[in-house]
C-alpha cells in the first residue's frame, strides 16, 4: 500500500484493544539532549507478524512465531531497524499469524500498539506506530502482548538508533563514537583513545584504526523450551507466571542460531585485524540469565538499560570478560581487538602460530552450551577471529 | 506455513565442532624460555556434602605434591605479572584441557577443543600475563559436565611491586603512579592488604556427579538441560561448616587491610553480601582506576555493607576492606535458579572474617 493511501487509517490502532499484560508505556525521553528533536527525517517500516516452524540445530522443528519485513523471509531475531537519533519512525504492523499480538518498542515513549486480531488478508487492516527516536543506543522491540510468552517464541528484535552526532572529538569528526558526545566523559574519552598508537608521548593501548560507524555486531541471546513451543501452537492458553513455571528450554541461541552455525554466521562472528574495534549490541530475550564469556580480549560495557530499556550510559567503563546478562537486559559493549594482551611481550614473535586466531564467546551458565540434553557445545556460543596483525588507518 | 531452515553445514564440520573434537600432543609454537613453571594432571576426589554423602569430583593435581593427590578444588596457582608461564599438562582418563579464564594468549594456548585442540596425553601451555587481578583456571572439554564436576581452580597474578606500608605488604595491583590521587579515587592505589579472603562458591546437582567423561557430546539425551543444585559450597567446603572451616575463614589483626576475590563457579545466579563495608577494586582481572593511555575508564567503586552483589557465572570480583574494624563478617552467597530467580532451598553459604 503507498503512503498516501494508508494514511487513511493511520489511525486505526486506536479501536484495538488495549492488552493487561502488555509493557506499559514509559515515559523514555528524559534526556536533555537537543539532538533528541525531531529533525523531519522519517524512516518508515513496514512489519509483519507470522506463525513459522523453525529447524533447530538437531533438525528437530519446533513452531514459533517471527517478524518479517512485509511479504519478506521471516526471521528470528526480527529484521534490524536502524534509524537516526530525531527521526520520526513510523513502523506499520500486519499481523499474518493465526493468534492475537501486538509490537512495542522498549523504550522510546508512543511506541506501542496492542491487541492485534489476525489479518483478514484484504491489507488494509493494519497499525502504525509513530515516533521521533530518541538517545542514542540499542532497544529492544517485540510483542509487548501476552507477556513474556510471545517474545520468548520469537516476536523480539533490535532497534538502533544512531546518533546525530557521534563524534568522540568535536568537528574533527575522525572519532566517529556510537552515542552523542555528551553520553558519557569516558565513553567518550574511550573512543577518543581508539586508534591513537601514543598519548601524551607514552604508548598507548589501542593503536590501529578509530572505531568506523557501522562496525558492530548484535546479539541477542534467547533460549526455546519446544514442549512449550508446541503447546501454545496446539491453541493453549498460559498465564504468565504458569508459563515461567513451566519454562524448560532445551536449546540455546544466539541470533536464532547454536553451535556449529552461529560460529559460521557472518552477522554473528566478529571478525577483523589487530586494532579494528567493534561495537558489540548485546540482547537478552529469553527467561534465563546468561554469563556471556569472551576469550581473547576482554570486552568495555558501555551502556546498560535500565528497567523501562532505556540505555544507561555508564560513566565507569568496566572490563569484563564475562558480563551479566539476565532477561531483557541490553548492554553495548565495545571489544576492542587488541592483540591478545597475555601473548608473551617482544622480542618474542608469533611466527609457528598463524593468523586467524580464533576464540570463542560463550555462555558460562554452561547448561546453555547443550542442544536437548547434549551435545557440548551446541548451545549459546559463537566465534570472533583477529584475522591479522595490526591494521593502520 | 513458512519453515525457517537452519544453514547448511558441512557434517564433518558438525563432527568435529561437537562430537568428536580434534585432540593432539602438538609442541608449544613458538615456544620461548620459562620464568615459572607448573605441571597439572587429571585427578578425582571423594568430597563430603552436607547430609554425609560423598560425591565424585574430578580436578587437577599437581603432582610434585608428595604423598597424596592435593584436594579438591585444584590448588591454587600464583604467578607474577609479567612472567613466561609454563605448564605442562598430562591429562589421563581421556582428553582434557585447560583454559587459563581471564588469561588472553594465543588460540593453541587457550584450551578450547573447537578453536584449537584438546590434549590427548601432554601439552606445554605458554602464555605471559600482563595484568595483576583474580583469574580461574579450569577444563573446556565437554565443559558443562566438567566444570561441575570441579575442574576449576583459583589463578592470581600478582603485581611486580611491593607495597611500602609495612602493615599492609601486599599489593592486588602495580599503580601506576604510586603518589597519584585521581587514579583510582576513594582508596588507596593498589589496594595494599595485609589478609586475603579467597572464595570460589559451586553449587553440585549429585545426579551429575554419575556421568561418564563424555556424556552427551555425540547428540544423546543425558540430562544436562536438568541442573537441579542440592549442595552449596565455598572452597570445596559444604555449607553447613563454612563459617568454622579454615579454607573459608580468614582471620586478621583489626586495622589492616584485607582483600576478598569472589568467584561464581556454580551454575545459579548468585548474590553476594557483606556485612562490611568494602570496595570494589577489580572486576575480571582489571582493576577500577583511570589512565587513557593505558586504556582503562574506571573508577573504584563502594559497595556499602548489606548490599547486593551479583556475580555472574565464572566472573570474579576483588573487594577491598581498608582498615577492617575489629569484629567477624559474614560474606553471604546466595544462590538463585537461574531461570526462576528463586533461592534454591538451602541456597546459601557463607564464609567469615574474623578481626581481632
Amino acid at each position: 500500500m503507498r503512503r498516501r493511501e494508508f494514511l487513511r487509517y493511520g489511525g486505526a490502532f486506536a479501536a484495538f484493544t488495549a492488552v493487561s499484560t502488555s509493557f506499559p508505556s514509559f515515559s523514555a525521553a528524559q534526556t536533555t539532549d537537543p539532538a533528541d528533536a525531531p529533525t523531519g527525517e522519517e524512516a518508515d517500516f513496514d512489519l509483519e507478524i507470522v506463525d513459522v516452524d523453525v529447524e533447530l540445530i538437531d533438525g528437530s522443528v519446533v513452531p514459533m512465531y517471527a517478524f518479517a519485513h512485509a511479504g519478506k523471509t521471516p526471521t528470528i531475531p526480527g529484521p534490524i531497524l536502524r534509524v537516526k537519533q530525531g527521526d520520526t519512525v513510523r513502523i506499520d504492523i500486519r499481523n499474518s499469524s493465526s493468534r492475537s499480538h501486538g509490537f512495542q518498542i522498549l523504550g522510546q515513549d508512543n511506541a506501542s500498539a496492542s491487541g492485534l486480531d489476525p489479518s483478514d488478508g484484504d491489507g488494509e487492516d493494519k497499525a502504525r506506530i509513530e515516533f521521533v527516536a530518541t538517545k542514542p543506543g540499542t532497544y529492544f522491540y517485540v510483542d509487548g502482548d501476552n507477556m513474556p510468552i510471545n517474545r520468548v517464541l520469537g516476536l523480539h528484535g533490535a532497534l538502533i538508533v544512531e546518533p546525530k552526532n557521534g563524534f568522540a572529538d568535536g568537528a574533527a569528526k575522525k572519532k566517529p563514537m556510537p552515542y552523542a558526545p555528551a553520553s558519557s566523559a569516558s565513553i567518550k574519552s574511550l573512543f577518543g583513545a581508539l586508534g591513537e598508537a601514543a598519548i601524551g608521548g607514552k604508548p598507548a593501548r589501542f593503536p590501529g584504526k578509530a572505531w568506523q560507524a557501522g562496525r558492530e555486531y548484535i546479539w541477542i541471546f534467547n533460549q526455546i523450551d519446544p514442549v512449550l513451543c508446541r503447546r501454545v501452537a496446539a491453541g493453549e492458553n498460559f498465564s504468565a507466571s504458569d508459563f515461567q513455571e513451566q519454562f524448560h528450554p532445551r536449546y540455546f541461541t544466539i541470533n536464532g542460531l547454536c553451535g556449529l552455525d552461529s560460529a559460521h554466521d557472518k552477522a554473528t562472528c566478529p571478525t577483523g585485524n589487530t586494532g579494528e574495534p567493534a561495537l558489540l549490541r548485546t540482547m537478552n530475550a529469553g527467561l534465563a540469565t546468561h554469563s556471556p564469556h569472551i576469550h581473547g580480549n576482554h570486552v568495555f560495557v558501555l551502556t546498560q538499560s535500565n528497567a523501562n530499556g532505556v540505555p544507561v550510559y555508564q560513566q565507569d567503563l568496566f572490563e569484563h570478560d564475562v558480563w551479566l546478562m539476565p532477561p531483557m537486559m541490553v548492554k553495548d559493549v565495545l571489544l576492542p581487538f587488541t592483540a591478545p594482551p597475555d601473548i608473551p611481550p617482544a622480542p618474542w614473535r608469533m611466527s609457528q602460530e598463524k593468523y586467524p586466531l580464533r576464540y570463542p564467546m560463550h555462555c558460562h551458565n554452561e547448561i546453555s552450551q547443550t542442544s536437548a540434553g547434549g551435545s557440548y557445545p551446541m548451545g549459546l556460543v559463537t566465534d570472533w577471529h583477529i584475522d591479522g596483525p595490526l591494521a593502520t588507518s | 506455513m513458512t519453515t525457517i531452515y537452519r544453514p547448511i553445514s558441512d557434517p564433518l564440520e558438525y563432527d568435529t565442532f561437537g562430537c568428536h573434537p580434534f585432540e593432539n600432543d602438538p609442541a608449544t609454537p613458538d615456544r620461548t624460555t620459562r620464568q615459572v613453571f607448573f605441571q597439572r594432571q587429571v585427578a578425582d576426589w571423594n568430597v563430603d556434602m552436607k547430609d554425609g554423602s560423598q560425591l565424585q569430583f574430578w580436578g587437577f593435581k599437581d603432582p610434585n605434591v608428595s604423598g597424596s593427590d592435593s584436594p579438591w578444588p585444584s590448588k591454587i596457582i600464583r604467578v607474577k605479572q609479567g612472567q613466561i608461564f609454563h605448564c605442562e599438562f598430562k591429562p589421563t582418563k581421556g582428553a582434557h584441557t585447560i583454559h587459563w579464564h581471564g588469561i588472553e594468549p594465543t588460540p593453541m594456548n587457550d584450551g578450547v577443543g573447537h578453536t584449537s585442540f584438546e590434549v590427548k596425553s601432554s601439552y606445554t601451555y605458554q602464555w605471559c600475563a600482563h595484568q595483576a587481578g583474580t583469574y580461574l583456571y579450569h577444563c573446556h572439554k565437554n565443559t558443562v559436565l566438567h566444570f561441575e564436576m570441579g575442574m576449576y581452580g583459583v589463578l592470581i597474578v600478582d603485581p611486580v611491586t611491593a607495597s611500602p606500608d609495612s602493615g599492609n605488604p601486599k599489593y592486588l595491583y602495580d599503580p601506576y603512579d604510586r603518589a597519584s590521587t585521581t587514579e583510582a579515587p576513594g582508596i588507596t592505589v593498589g589496594a595494599p592488604y595485609a589478609a586475603e579472603s579467597i572464595l570460589v562458591f559451586d553449587d553440585v546437582d549429585p545426579v551429575w556427579h554419575k556421568l561418564d567423561h563424555n556424556a552427551g557430546m555425540c547428540g544423546d539425551d543425558v540430562g544436562l538441560d536438568k541442573f537441579d543444585p542440592r549442595y552449596f559450597l565455598i572452597n570445596g567446603v559444604h555449607n553447613g561448616l563454612t563459617q568454622i572451616d579454615r579454607r573459608t575463614t580468614t582471620t586478621t589483626t583489626a586495622g589492616k587491610n584485607v582483600l576478598v576475590r569472589l568467584a561464581n563457579a556454580s551454575y545459579s545466579r548468585l548474590h553476594v553480601t557483606l556485612d562490611v563495608d568494602a570496595w570494589i577494586v577489580e572486576v575480571d582481572g582489571r582493576p577500577l582506576r583511570t589512565n587513557v593511555a593505558k586504556g582503562a575508564f574506571a573508577k573504584p567503586k563502594l559497595l556499602p555493607k548489606g548490599t547486593r552483589l551479583e556475580v555472574a557465572v565464572a566472573q570474579r570480583y576483588a573487594l577491598w576492606i581498608p582498615k577492617i574494624p575489629r569484629g567477624d563478617y559474614r560474606i553471604t552467597g546466595n544462590f538463585h535458579h537461574w531461570i526462576t530467580n528463586k533461592k534454591h532451598f538451602d541456597g546459601q553459604a557463607v564464609a567469615k572474617i574474623i578481626a581481632t
